[in-house]
């Protein structure tokens, strides 16, 4: 099966038309969607910022990034149930979208760039966490900023036809 | 009242750039999103704390302290990307319920923000108590949210 066909086979649920035929349901989901992605990635980026090192420095990055973690993590969850759903109701919508297929990907690369951070330079945070953090911190701060930036100028743009194949 | 005004600045055309151009539009909306990110990300670090979570190992006083410009400079984007947005719609905003109640909740939010809570994160937390910090806090986070909401139904159902 192609994944045109899965889109397809998606679309034509009785509950994705459903939702898609629903006066209000896009107008919520896209509200909860919007929302708990700005506190979810606002929390992202004031990590990020202290990572950097302009941001919050007199506050040891291991105790910003350790307990703002769950919070992000419970915005994240919200966001991204919010956005299958949003999926769901208009596969084909979504389908043809260019601009869909690279914010997804981003998002894709967004967890790996943490998740390398997390599993390499994070393991050595005690040796700098109050100072100013090695490059190689930097870096993947400055990776996750762009990629997020991406992330929700991309998704946002998905409203308009722009990059639009069918 | 305001009709007039709204009228006015729909006479100005100095928005007609925008609608007539495909691309300023989503892209002066795109930054608008950006400084609400920002804008929500410099709010919660503090309202999180308030409420006794998030960076207890320091004062809420330094965390709202460090946060501070990156509030007043995610506020001062959303407001240039903001009136752009007015200028370029302004009789479907005057017809919008949901434009109409978030300029009364955001006038009584940056109220709120400048004057109580901020006095509630200067404050010695010894002497304030850990209620008004949660109340505070909750306040925050209900306020802003639901000028958000507001926001994205202007679009979404105007």
């Amino acid at each position: 099966m192609s994944l045109r066909s899965w889109f397809e086979w998606v679309d034509a649920f009785p509950s994705s038309i459903a939702m898609r035929e629903h006066l209000y349901a896009f107008p919520v989901l896209l509200t909860i969607h919007l929302i708990s992605l700005a506190m979810f990635a606002g929390l992202v980026v004031m990590m990020d910022l202290r990572l950097l090192g302009v941001a919050y420095r007199g506050t040891p990055f291991s105790e910003v990034q350790a307990r703002l973690f769950p919070w992000q993590m419970v915005g994240m969850v919200v966001t991204f149930l919010a956005g299958l759903l949003l999926f769901y109701a208009q596969p084909m919508r979504y389908f043809g979208k260019v601009l869909y297929w690279i914010k997804m990907a981003l998002i894709v690369l967004a967890g790996v760039n943490a998740l390398l951070f997390h599993l390499t330079t994070y393991r050595s945070v005690a040796k700098w966490h109050t100072a100013s953090p090695p490059l190689r911190a930097k870096v993947a701060g400055v990776l996750s900023l762009a990629m997020w930036a991406c992330i929700v100028a991309f998704g946002r743009l998905t409203a308009y036809d722009w990059l639009t194949f069918e | 009242m305001l009709l007039p005004l709204f009228e006015w600045l729909d006479g100005l055309r100095v928005g007609d750039w925008i609608s007539t151009s495909s691309y300023a539009a989503p892209l002066i909306n795109v930054m608008h999103i950006m400084a609400l990110v920002i804008l929500f990300g410099s709010l919660l670090i503090v309202d999180v704390r308030l409420l006794g979570r998030g960076m207890t190992q320091q004062p809420v006083a330094r965390v709202a302290r460090d946060a501070r410009p990156w509030l007043i400079g995610a506020l001062i984007c959303m407001l240039l990307t903001g009136i752009p947005q007015v200028l370029s719609l302004p009789i479907r905003e005057y017809y919008s319920p949901f434009f109409w109640m978030k300029m009364r909740l955001l006038l009584v939010t940056l109220i709120f923000t400048f004057t109580l809570r901020h006095k509630v994160t200067m404050a010695d937390e010894a002497r304030v108590g850990p209620i008004w910090g949660k109340v505070v806090g909750l306040v925050s986070i209900g306020l802003w949210t639901w000028i958000a909401v507001e926001g994205r139904l202007i679009g979404l159902l105007s």
